[in-house]
């Protein structure tokens, strides 16, 4: 069977629902930043899938840009979560309520 | 010398003077030194201005001089010329400036002999200061120039009256005065500036008439020039501040505020004639102002017990007959009685600063009997109060009697009437300050007093002789500007001189005599005038209508502009202290919010497609 772009859909969104469970679920500051990562790679392969199938290299193109910001948003959210680890000795998500109004 | 280093060192000593006490603090402090050098300034002037008189004579109905430098010079095109204008009227009445300042001055080294130095030379300053200004007026080629030195002669007025500042009510009296006649040069102001954008200069030449006669404006220009006479020459409504005035030192009040400063306004009417006299309407309006501030203040003079404030009020209604007589449209009748006004009124005042220098005291009923001790002050105040009413053959007589010919010759009933009347008052109340000031029975301080020294008596002396002789120099006096004045005698200046020998026979009758007639008859009138007088109407005006005014804006600003404001700033708190509750602060509930957030931005994309 030759998978068709409905089925690398299917799969892109299962991986961001995936991604968006668990960013809403984990209390644990790094299982959040994995599901975002997880939401973030969904998205990705969307667009790969939409670039395998028209045949256009613009989706790649976004597609590359999409993993350099992760990267970037991964590097900032680690360092946030060891400074949060540092101060609180714990990185709880539920704990850190500085902001509260 | 000629015309134009006569008329730079008459001047330009003075400012100098004034500058020098300034700028080098030990003439001032010392007082003496100061006070002598400007004494020396005074004479340099009034010797440059007796000079140029001596050339008016000598070439009369000229212009004498006409020296004028460019001023703000722009695209090669002056925007104003300063300079000096010397002809029959500036002329003479430079000298009546610088005479009566130099007197003035004289008459103030003994007056104010008991001041500390540092004040005395202060004083001295500020009369230097005068001199200038008033010099600088009197010179004026265009009305430019004359607004500048109309404001200083305004400011020296200012410093003077307040020259006692630590007394609250000499303060307030020069921030009054000052209020008043800036209010009322706004017309100045005001005028010139539409006279410049009508005729593109600042000339009160007949060219420039013509131009602001036909673009439509003359009546308008016209009346905002007679408001800033109303207010320096003290005319009604705006007299207010004259009285008040007579907290400074007297000799100020003699020279400023009797002789020279508050003619600064009737010299505006005599020199920019040709502005009122391209409008019907303005002069109209001068005749009957004028003829009622000389009937008013009159009315006002006979029930004061101060004999400054006598005085203070005659100077109004002198000024009213003055203004008025500028109302028929020549210059001759305001400009004689302006030039004998100002050695009588001069004299007055100074003889009654003798008084007060002997009794220490402003009182009319701490006075009496005081002929025998003080002879020459009786003597000259006697001469001057003559003048003032009108007694055959004084300088008043000639000049107050060319007014109300004029009056009646033009046809102004009213003012004429209110100048019959107001030469009856006139007379009745100097008669009643002489005698009750010079003979009755002494009180306590007036047995005390005694008569002034040398430099308060010889000014005296020099203005009773002024006073007297000036009335026979009419005739040449007018022929200096080419105009025509015959004294002869007609029915008005009999029955006006008969108005005022009754008035002194009256006053003689009620204050005179021993057991004096009963007055008490008007005693109502007296106080009803008394009453009306007094700054109370013009108070309860002012606090009736213009702070009434002022609450309603202030309730309106208070709670509807404020409240405007404070209701939005009260919205704002209530809602921040409503949604701070949405601020948990924990990272979860952010993204619960950015989840909820895309789902309804999906769902509205999806009911939108």
């Amino acid at each position: 069977m030759i998978p068709t772009l409905q089925s690398y859909l299917l799969l892109g969104s299962g991986i961001f629902c995936l991604g968006l469970f668990a960013a809403l679920s984990r209390r644990n500051a790094v299982g959040l930043l994995v599901g975002i990562e997880l939401m973030a790679n969904g998205v990705n392969l969307n667009l790969v899938a939409f670039s395998r199938f028209t045949g256009l290299v613009d989706y790649q193109v976004f597609a590359l840009f999409s993993i350099a910001l992760t990267v970037a948003e991964v590097v900032v959210g680690l360092a946030i979560v060891i400074l949060i680890f540092r101060h609180h000795r714990s990185i709880d998500t539920d704990l850190v309520s500085e902001f509260e109004g | 010398m000629n015309a134009l280093n006569l008329a730079c060192m008459a001047l330009f000593v003075p400012v100098i003077v004034a500058g020098l006490m300034w700028l080098v603090p030990p003439l001032r402090t010392r007082g003496r030194i100061g006070a002598y050098l400007s004494v020396l300034a005074a004479l340099a002037s009034t010797c440059s201005a007796l000079v140029l008189f001596g050339m008016q004579r000598a070439a009369p109905n000229t212009v004498i001089l006409d020296a004028q430098t460019h001023w703000l010079t722009r695209e090669g095109r002056s925007m104003a010329d300063v300079g000096f204008y010397l002809d029959g009227v500036s002329t003479s009445m430079l000298v009546v400036v610088c005479v009566v300042a130099l007197l003035v001055q004289i008459f103030s080294l003994g007056y104010m002999a008991d001041e500390p130095p540092a004040a005395f030379g202060r004083y001295f300053t500020y009369h230097s200061l005068f001199l200038f200004s008033m010099a600088g007026l009197v010179v004026a080629p265009n009305l430019l120039q004359l607004f500048m030195c109309w404001e200083l002669v305004g400011l020296a007025s200012y410093l003077l009256i307040g020259f006692y500042f630590k007394k609250p009510s000499a303060a307030r009296a020069a921030v009054k005065a000052f209020w008043i006649t800036k209010f009322a040069d706004m017309g100045l102001l005001l005028g010139i500036i539409i006279l410049y954008t009508q005729t593109g200069s600042f000339d009160w030449g007949p060219e420039a008439i013509a131009t602001l006669t036909a673009s439509g404006m003359a009546t308008t220009v016209g009346l905002l020039l007679f408001l800033a006479i109303m207010g320096k020459s003290a005319q009604f409504p705006l007299h207010l501040w004259l009285p008040d005035a007579m907290e400074g030192p007297t000799p100020v009040s003699a020279l400023l505020h009797a002789a020279t400063m508050v003619a600064a306004g009737v010299y505006l009417g005599v020199r920019a004639m040709p502005v009122f006299a391209a409008s019907e309407d303005t002069l109209f309006v001068m005749a009957h102002i004028g003829g009622f501030t000389a009937l008013f203040a009159a009315c006002v003079a006979v029930v004061q017990t101060d004999i400054k404030k006598v005085l203070a009020y005659s100077t109004c209604s002198q000024l009213g007959y003055m203004v008025a007589a500028l109302g028929t449209g020549e210059i001759v009748g305001g400009y004689f009685h302006l030039t004998t006004h100002a050695y009588f009124k001069a004299l007055l005042f100074l003889a009654a600063g003798s008084i007060i220098h002997g009794v220490h005291s402003n009182q009319l009923q701490h006075m009496g009997g005081l002929f025998s001790k003080m002879k020459i002050t009786a003597i000259t105040f006697i001469i001057g109060a003559l003048a003032l009413a009108g007694f055959p053959g004084t300088a008043g007589f000639f000049s107050k009697d060319l007014i109300l010919e004029q009056l009646l010759h033009a046809e102004l009933y009213f003012p004429y009437a209110c100048g019959m009347i107001a030469a009856f008052l006139t007379a009745f109340y100097m008669g009643r300050v002489v005698f009750l000031a010079f003979f009755g029975t002494p009180s306590a301080a007036a047995e005390e007093a005694h008569e002034s020294d040398l430099a308060m008596t010889i000014p005296l002396l020099v203005l009773a002789v002024l006073s007297l002789g000036i009335g026979y120099f009419g005739t040449s006096l007018a022929g200096l500007y080419g105009a025509e004045y015959h004294f002869h005698l007609s029915p008005t200046g009999l029955a006006a001189s008969a108005l005022g020998l009754l008035g002194i026979v009256m006053s003689w009758l009620a204050f005179g005599r021993s057991p004096g007639l009963n007055l008490s008859a008007f005693e109502p009138i007296g106080n009803l005038i008394r009453y009306g007088a007094t700054d109370r109407v013009f108070k309860a005006a002012y606090e009736r209508i213009l702070l009434g005014a002022s609450a309603i804006l202030a309730w309106i600003d208070r709670y509807i502009i404020d409240g405007l404001m404070n209701w939005s700033a009260y919205i704002t708190v209530i809602g921040g202290r409503e949604l701070r509750g949405s601020q948990t602060g924990r990272i979860m509930d952010y993204v619960y919010f950015l989840v909820f957030g895309l789902l309804v931005l999906s769902a509205s994309g999806w009911i939108g497609r």
